[in-house]
């Protein structure tokens, strides 16, 4: 044969991320919506809980999880791979560590290869918890995710929304996707629903997206956050996760409980 | 260092793909590799033939190709090779080998990297190919009757 069948990379890509008692992807096939925020302050919490967490940053032209974490540092290689650095007590890979501040634009089947081989080459050692950041988009790297995660055990998709039309459409588009694929979707997270003024909800960007998502795909919403400028004055703190208001952390906390009842780890 | 587990990738892919077609045995396995992945030949063969073993992988023979690097610029048009492209590499990205202490660039490792650590050497765009000479594939598996 050609050997044309046969990609080392993916194959050893699905092989290291199966490692993982769990892996959770949080995805929304659009940018802005709070996918890396939402990766970044769920792997605290669950190391808050205890668990081992990994987080790997797919998104290779905008990684933001080490930003998000004020994780810096440089990335070391040995016989088992890339060893993920640590922060706080979160493992985390990105190409963040690699590229610095360069920008790199990526031209017909590299981002699948780049982020193959990321997820091939990286040493995790054990995790209860391996979070992915989706890139934004709804080409080449849910057609990765897809491949990655079909039939994989212990896997899902959480997949972030807002109230806005328009982020409802692209997220439809992503769920039916996900169906048609057979990838399991563990629910639904719905950021920057609403706000606090005055003692007063107000919901800047409509209401009911995430409901309506829900009944017609039959997966539930696991958590609802506020808009809260908190968010950008805790990244800017360096000390992110202990900088966000209590009801924000409340929120995540609820969703990291929630995901642990659906999706226990070390089952 | 990262030979142990591209030879891991390759044998567990070829393992899978013997245990789907019902192959009892390999006798033979081309590789080919870009050379900007700088493979240490030697320490992937050893790192093949350990995780081959008792495996219908034992004893394949192994043939390595390397495959040259050729970059082209999408912007100007100029072409440019490996050793031309090393000599522009940054030496504030790395990363650190154990246990040698060394430092290598990224692009070794992930070779889908050039466009963030290599501009055309003659008219500073990222906007360049690199034709070949930069990842692993199999090109070639001979399997006994
Ligand atoms: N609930 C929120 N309230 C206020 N700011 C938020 C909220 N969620 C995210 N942000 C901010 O919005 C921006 C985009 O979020 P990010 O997580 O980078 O989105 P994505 O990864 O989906 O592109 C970031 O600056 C982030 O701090
Ligand atoms: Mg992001
Ligand atoms: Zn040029």
């Amino acid at each position: 044969m050609s050997g044309a069948d046969v990609d080392p990379m993916l194959h050893e890509a699905r092989a290291r991320l199966s490692r993982a008692d769990k892996v959770i992807a949080i995805s929304a096939g659009k940018g802005g919506v709070g996918k890396s925020f939402i990766t970044a302050s769920m792997a605290a919490a669950l190391a808050e809980r205890g668990r081992r967490v990994g987080v790997l940053d797919l998104d290779v032209h905008g990684p933001t999880v080490p930003k998000i974490l004020g994780a810096r540092g440089e990335i070391t290689a040995w016989k088992g791979g890339l060893r993920p650095l640590r922060s706080g007590n979160i493992e985390l890979m990105s190409v963040g560590f690699m590229i610095g501040e360069e920008p790199l634009p990526s031209a017909g089947g590299e981002k699948m290869s780049l982020i193959s081989t990321l997820a091939a080459l990286t040493d995790w050692g054990h995790l209860e918890y391996l979070l992915i950041d989706v890139p934004p988009g709804t080409g080449e790297e849910i057609t990765w995710l897809l491949r990655a995660l079909r039939g994989l055990e212990g896997a899902g998709v959480l997949v972030v929304t807002t109230p806005s039309l328009l982020a409802e459409s692209v997220v439809r588009r992503l769920l039916k996707l996900l169906r048609d694929e057979r990838v399991d979707v563990l629910g639904i997270v719905e950021n920057l629903s609403y706000f606090r003024c005055g003692g007063k909800l107000i919901r800047p960007f409509g209401e009911g997206a995430a409901e309506r998502l829900s009944r017609e795909f039959a997966v539930p919403v696991l958590a609802r956050l506020p808009i809260d400028p908190s968010i950008e004055e805790a990244i800017l703190s360096g000390n992110f996760y202990r900088s966000l208001s209590e009801e924000v952390r409340s929120a995540i906390s609820g969703l990291v409980e929630s995901v642990e009842t659906l999706n226990p780890a070390g089952r | 260092m990262h030979e142990w587990s591209l030879a891991e990738a390759v044998v567990n892919s070829l393992l899978s793909f013997a245990r789907k077609e019902g192959v009892s045995s390999f006798r033979e396995v081309e590789l080919t590799f870009g050379e900007v992945m700088e493979l240490n030949r030697d320490i992937f063969r050893t790192a093949f033939e350990e995780l081959s073993r008792g495996t219908p992988l034992e004893g394949a023979r192994l043939v390595i190709r390397e495959e040259p690097a050729l970059f082209r610029c999408n912007s100007c048009g100029h072409t440019w090779d490996f050793d031309e492209a090393h000599k522009m590499l940054s030496h504030e990205l790395g990363i650190l080998e154990e246990p040698s202490g060394d430092r290598e660039s990224p692009l070794h490792f992930l070779p889908d990297l050039a466009r963030a650590l290599l501009k055309c050497p003659s008219c500073g765009s990222r906007d360049f190919e690199l034709v070949s000479g930069k990842n692993l594939r199999v090109s070639r598996v001979v399997i006994s009757e």
